[in-house]
């Protein structure tokens, strides 16, 4: 297969690929806004605090004295028909802050969450920056100027010259 | 017997002064006998060191009870692989034991460079005798190895039951090659920093080091989630525990560093960045030691508390405080002419990979601190689990899949229309037609998705690389495709080994997945002779025996596996009960297939009504995890055994808009 029909292949596949996504995407499920309080995200929701480190989901120490306690919990709130951020505020209310297995995203907590991406968009910018100026640097110098590149060692320049007959 | 050990760790202790100060002022004033002095009485800490590890282990192995650590952690009836594993399995144990690779990677790195690298060793011999002094200090001072009880016990208290296995034999001699294989490349750092020699002498001298290092951080991080998954019988392999990201931060690090090298090695740019990633990788594998032995952070992990903690702290203070001032005073020189000839290039790929990589080593580390600056500041303690690091770390983890697929064929300097139709037009076009046949599958798992087409995008960009490499060989040479393929790796093992590791990663991205998004599980209590169907297997309880040894009594469940009405296999999970400590554990029984694994739990059983209870788990994908890993030591297997042709000078091949082809 030479590069003429890889190209086509790819566009061939692409199409399809366009395609479907049209025939499909009306059919797509509006997900985000099923707010269905299901038992099992509210045992991850929950640290079991026999000390394995786990989620109430995961802990699977039969008879565990603080995850079945937290299950039978867990159902009854649910049988009163709360919703999840109430049976959330039960559980955080009665045995504080550390029963939850992750930070809430009020108050101080919110750093907890913020601080990773807002350091990664930093981060992006910084990185997005010098590749700019470092590509423009170049830019405005002569080819006579341009940083030389290292010579290619014997393998690489037959591979290259071997690809380049290959696929003339 | 035992006085050897405590002797020779106190001989160590003044000779690994000796040696940091001799070498110092040997460098200092040029005195050539003074550096051969220390070079010698590293090499004697080596000898030292080793003889006080085999003093420890010989006292296990013959179970002097008198001494505290062999009572503390072994017994007579514990089989001899443990009994040897409790080395490392103790607090002043796993010290020793890391001290004893670390002056036996100095030793080598000694010898390797009695002829080259005459300025620079030197100062790495200081850096890592003053390593080696702090570990020893720890040893002789604050947790010696070597104490005596004033009477002898007639049984030690035994090894613990979770670490009775056999992952647990080779993970942590797995992880602390690692993180001792990072204090080389540091070391060298700091003695380029010092001495000024900042060019890339260093970097390919530590380059298989550092590799070496990797390797083994990765494999110490699968043996442990293979132990997790085994041993806890919770169903999975990873829980974020403080302790496994103490592990998962360097292996980060070090794996930017891997890459971000390769830009330093072609262009002569981010010395800056370089250095920075050396330091902070061990800057990190000391935080992770820290972890495990300061109970700062409770983890299912830890060893005692011991009051370690704060020597460590000050440790990687003082590290960090010297590594950074070494930086600052090196910027004017470290300051290089960085230019990029397109914004589309891999230099910009492989910036943009070390943002993510280390943004990851971000989020893990802010997510293991956070309970502690949490309580600092509010007063309230608060659990960071395994939710936090799944939300934040899915988004980051799938643009370093992206990034894997774009890295290795983009063009070096300039990127080309041309470049990319010709590179990405299929990869991208089947990874979306992939991802499209998957969701009309009935797939609705977002992430899982998107990672699915990922994989199958950089898989495709590989393959394709694999496949234009071989067609040219037998175009040009004429040799048949296998032929090729091995001449085409041999040839170029950096490039080539590079990109089997990608595959090992994209592997275990794929188990990952599977085992995150479709895992299922039940938990059911049966009378011998019900069944019940878990996966589209239909599994009968027979009963369950019961055994016992000299060391643990046990309950096995018989469990036959029905496949369309014929029987294909037995499971066996067992209930264990050590009797030294006495303490139940689980041994899981899986039958593992491409697709998933099927994984019971004996949870309990009622010998009178001979019911069980089974846990029953379906993890799809599983098995891609581990033979990821297996791919991953093919890969770094290929990459650091050297080429067979002369050493050359590094590559950088001239971009014709056609950069897929040019050399790592």
């Amino acid at each position: 297969m030479n590069s003429v029909s890889l190209k086509q292949t790819g566009l061939g596949l692409l199409c399809c690929a366009a395609a479907l996504v049209g025939f499909l995407l009306p059919r797509v499920p509006t997900v985000l806004g099923a707010a269905v309080v299901s038992f099992e995200d509210l045992e991850e929701s929950l640290t079991c605090q026999c000390g394995c480190g786990l989620t109430v989901h995961a802990c699977n120490h039969l008879h565990c004295p603080s995850a079945e306690p937290l299950r039978e919990e867990i159902r009854a709130q649910m049988a009163l028909g709360k919703s999840k951020a109430e049976i959330l505020a039960y559980f955080r209310s009665k045995y504080g802050e550390k029963i939850l297995s992750s930070p809430t995203t009020t108050g101080f907590n919110l750093v907890a969450w913020v601080m990773p991406f807002a350091l990664m968009i930093l981060g992006g910018l910084i990185v997005g920056v010098a590749i700019m100026r470092w590509s423009g640097r170049a830019q405005q110098k002569s080819p006579a100027e341009q940083q030389p590149a290292r010579p290619a060692s014997p393998y690489d320049k037959i591979l290259e010259k071997e690809l380049k007959d290959f696929e003339a | 017997m035992v006085d050897i050990g405590s002797l020779a760790l106190a001989i160590a202790w003044v000779l690994a002064l000796y040696a940091a100060l001799m070498s110092l002022a040997g460098a200092y004033w040029r005195k050539r006998d003074f550096i051969a002095s220390a070079e010698h009485a590293s090499l004697a800490v080596w000898g030292l060191v080793t003889i006080a590890g085999a003093t420890l282990l010989h006292a296990l192995v013959t179970h002097d009870f008198n001494l505290e650590y062999v009572a503390h952690y072994s017994s007579s009836t514990l089989p001899l692989p443990y009994t040897i594993a409790a080395l490392w399995g103790g607090q002043s144990g796993s010290l020793l034991f890391w001290l004893m690779i670390l002056t036996s990677m100095g030793a080598v790195v000694l010898l390797q460079n009695r002829e080259c690298n005459r300025e620079l060793m030197p100062y790495v011999n200081v850096v890592l005798m003053l390593i080696a002094f702090f570990f020893l200090s720890m040893l002789n001072f604050v947790t010696p190895p070597f104490q005596r009880l004033a009477f002898t016990p007639a049984e030690g208290q035994d090894l613990n039951p979770l670490l009775q296995n056999y992952w647990m034999t080779i993970h942590p001699p797995a992880l602390y090659l690692g993180y001792v294989g990072c204090a080389v490349p540091f070391a060298f750092a700091i003695g380029a920093l010092v001495t000024g020699k900042l060019g890339d002498a260093w970097i390919r001298t530590t380059r298989r080091w550092t590799l070496l290092a990797w390797f083994f951080l990765s494999m110490g991080n699968l043996f442990g989630a293979q132990w997790a998954y085994l041993v806890l019988g919770w169903g999975g392999y990873w829980a974020w525990d403080p302790v496994e990201n103490a592990a998962f931060m360097p292996w980060l690090t070090c794996t930017a560093f891997l890459h971000s090298v390769m830009i330093q090695e072609k262009k002569n740019m981010l010395k800056i960045w370089n250095m920075v990633l050396v330091i902070l990788t061990f800057a990190l594998t000391i935080f992770g030691t820290f972890l495990t032995r300061s109970g700062v952070i409770s983890s299912v992990h830890s060893f005692t508390q011991s009051g370690l903690g704060p020597f460590f702290m000050i440790f990687l203070g003082a590290t960090l405080a010297v590594s950074v001032a070494l930086l600052i005073w090196r910027l004017p020189q470290l300051k290089s002419e960085n230019e990029l000839d397109s914004v589309l290039s891999r230099e910009s790929t492989f910036l943009l990979n070390n943002l993510v990589l280390v943004g990851i080593a971000f989020a893990v580390f802010w997510g293991t601190v956070f309970p502690v600056i949490s309580e600092a500041v509010r007063g309230i303690k608060i659990t960071v689990g395994p939710p936090f690091f799944n939300k934040v770390n899915t988004p980051l983890g799938l643009t370093l899949l992206f990034l894997t697929g774009v890295g290795p064929v983009i063009a070096w300097r300039r990127a080309s229309a041309r470049n990319l139709e010709r590179n990405f037009l299929l990869p991208v076009s089947l990874g979306l037609l992939g991802g499209i046949v998957l969701f009309s599958a009935g797939i609705r798992h977002y992430y899982a998705l998107l990672s699915f087409a990922l994989c199958i995008f950089v898989l495709a960009t590989i393959a394709m690389e694999f496949y234009r490499g071989i067609r040219a060989r037998q175009a040009m040479v004429g040799e048949n495709p296998a032929t090729a393929l091995l001449r085409l790796i041999s040839k170029n093992r950096r490039r080539y080994g590079g990109y089997i590791i990608h595959i090992g990663v994209v592997m275990m991205f794929l188990g990952i997945t599977g085992t995150s998004a479709f895992k299922e599980e039940k938990q059911i209590t049966l009378k011998p002779g019900e069944s019940f169907t878990m996966g589209g297997d239909t599994l009968r309880y027979d009963g369950v025996t019961a055994h016992e040894t000299k060391h643990i009594a046990y309950w096995t469940a018989n469990i036959a596996v029905f496949q369309d009405g014929r029987q294909v296999g037995t499971l066996q999970p067992e209930k264990r009960f050590y009797k030294k400590p006495e303490q139940p554990t689980t041994e899981v029984a899986i039958r593992s297939r491409p697709g998933a694994d099927l994984y019971l739990v004996l949870g309990s059983y009622d010998e009178a009504s001979k019911m069980a209870t089974i846990q029953a788990y379906i993890n799809p994908l599983v098995s891609w995890l581990w033979w990821g890993g297996v791919v991953l030591v093919i890969g770094t297997a290929v990459t650091i055994v050297p080429n067979r042709a002369p050493a050359r000078a590094p590559a950088y091949a001239p971009s014709r808009g056609r950069g897929a082809v040019a050399a790592d």
